[in-house]
């Protein structure tokens, strides 16, 4: 199994975790992610709040580097799946938009490849009996809270989820690896997204929720799909502990670190020592 | 909170502006109101999803350009996602915004963030987030926030000190010059998009 893979910005720097753990557990299965060459940025929220055709366009010159490796794509961020997988729909339904697409890239992108979130990966070509088979280490009754947020289960055309209201994808996948996904309500929930810098105090109030809320459902920890949640629950987790004056302590894995792990591979080749909400005590107790 | 408002006349020339080929199908809208019930930022917008619907029905542009609701959707997709008519109130706020010439105090924030990361985007082809945080932080005058973050993510490795190279920013220059996407330094902000300026 072959596929052009699209890092995105996010997997350079702040979710350098989520390529390093994505990477390993890719090689551990033997899916082979080629990354698509000198790759540019998606255009995010920027570009589709700004200008249609640019949102189409930013996506599109790397969609038409993999078309012309003849390879589908497969993206880890679900900030980038959003944007790329809705920039392919959007070409192959439109030829004006075809066009003008291909006059500002320079090449014609027929939107022939499909787009896949590394998480539909697994779904479709792994499976998760061989999950199950291949977990060397299992994740011994590990409570996990999976958070989807959005751009995985938002718009239905572009959902990589069978229910966008009550996804169950990365709890059948965590589960196989000996985890023990606890049922909760704020899986869906928006963490504020993109207002992190700009209205901190909305991503505090809305990601604090979510992190209470796991917490209260019985949860150790939280598996996110997508380094911008992340960023929102793990990185922001002690301003909202500093506004209230309480100690949430929920370590926010992504959760190819909690497979990866399930694989027995290293702690170190997954990241681990990245996340800034200390994971060692959720760790220590699955053993080495 | 969102506040009630007075309709003086009804106009149909905003929407045929925002989308002539009725691809959004804001005419579709029941104002059931369960976009509103369900959307992330309702107790911090202006205006609800379902009343921006109806105010496109009735050409309020003024209204509309000058809301914070604009600035403030969070972009989640969750009214259009449970909309019975598949009303698309999120690519109506996108276009709204593309639109629009400035935003209120209170959003204006959000505004110049994505003009910055565009202008990052534009100039490194990928997103250089220590560069944009700086560039950011002048324009908005806020140069202590989230600061004591910063030693701890550049030592995990979380925030570079040295920008990408990616050999395509060349062509991500081009396309924001041919596709007349803003990100530009604002002193060009009235240049003519895709003539006079050198691609690299």
């Amino acid at each position: 199994m072959k596929y052009a893979f699209f890092p995105g910005c996010s997997m350079e720097s702040t979710a350098e975790d989520f390529k390093m753990s994505t990477l390993a557990v890719a090689k551990a299965l033997r899916i082979d992610l080629e990354e698509i060459p000198n790759w540019t940025c998606c255009g995010s929220t920027p570009a589709h709040a700004t200008d249609a055709l640019l949102a189409a366009t930013l996506p599109a010159r790397n969609l038409a580097t993999a078309e012309s490796m003849g390879l589908d794509v497969v993206t880890c961020c679900a900030a980038c799946y959003s944007r790329l997988a809705a920039a392919n729909h959007a070409i192959g339904e439109d030829p004006k938009l075809r066009a003008d697409v291909a006059d500002a890239i320079g090449t014609d992108f027929s939107a022939s490849i499909r787009v896949r979130h590394f998480l539909q990966v697994l779904e479709e070509e792994i499976g998760l009996g061989e999950i199950r088979d291949s977990a060397v280490k299992d994740l011994g009754g590990l409570k996990v809270a999976c958070y989807y947020g959005c751009l995985l289960t938002r718009p239905k055309e572009l959902s990589i989820l069978s229910d966008p209201e009550n996804p169950q994808l990365m709890e059948e996948m965590l589960a196989a690896a000996g985890a023990e996904p606890v049922e909760w309500p704020y899986k869906t929930e928006c963490c504020g997204a993109s207002f992190s810098i700009t209205r901190t105090d909305t991503v505090k109030r809305l990601s604090g929720d979510i992190l209470r809320m796991a917490k209260a459902s019985g949860a150790d920890c939280i598996a996110v799909a997508c380094p911008l949640c992340q960023t929102n629950l793990d990185l922001r987790q002690s301003d909202i502990e500093a506004a209230t004056g309480e100690k949430i302590g929920m370590p926010v894995f992504f959760f190819t670190q909690l497979l990866g792990r399930a694989l027995g591979i290293s702690d170190a080749e997954l990241g681990m020592g990245k996340l800034m909400t200390d994971p060692s005590t959720v760790l220590a107790r699955l053993g080495r | 909170m969102a506040k009630p408002t007075t309709i003086k006349k009804l106009d149909g020339s905003l929407l045929a502006k925002l989308d002539p080929e009725g691809k959004l199908n804001i005419a579709a809208c029941l104002q059931c109101g369960r976009c509103s019930s369900g959307c992330t930022m309702r107790t911090e917008t202006d205006i609800l999803p379902h009343q921006m619907n109806r105010m496109v029905m009735l050409g309020m542009e003024g209204e509309l350009l000058g809301s914070k609701a604009i600035w403030t959707c969070a972009s989640c997709q969750t009214c259009v996602s449970r909309c019975p008519m598949r009303v698309d109130t999120p690519a109506l706020v996108d276009k709204l915004r593309a639109i629009a010439e400035s935003a209120p105090e209170e959003t204006k924030r959000i505004r110049v963030f994505n003009e910055v990361m565009l202008g990052n985007m534009r100039r490194f082809g990928r997103v250089y987030e220590l560069g944009m945080m700086g560039v950011y932080k002048l324009k908005t005058r806020d140069f202590f926030s989230d600061l004591a973050k910063f030693p701890t993510m550049l030592r995990k490795g979380k925030m570079k000190l040295i920008p990408p190279a990616s050999k395509g920013r060349g062509a991500v220059a081009r396309i924001f010059d041919r596709t007349g996407g803003r990100g530009t330094p604002r002193r060009d902000a009235n240049a003519p998009h895709s003539q006079g300026r050198a691609s690299r």
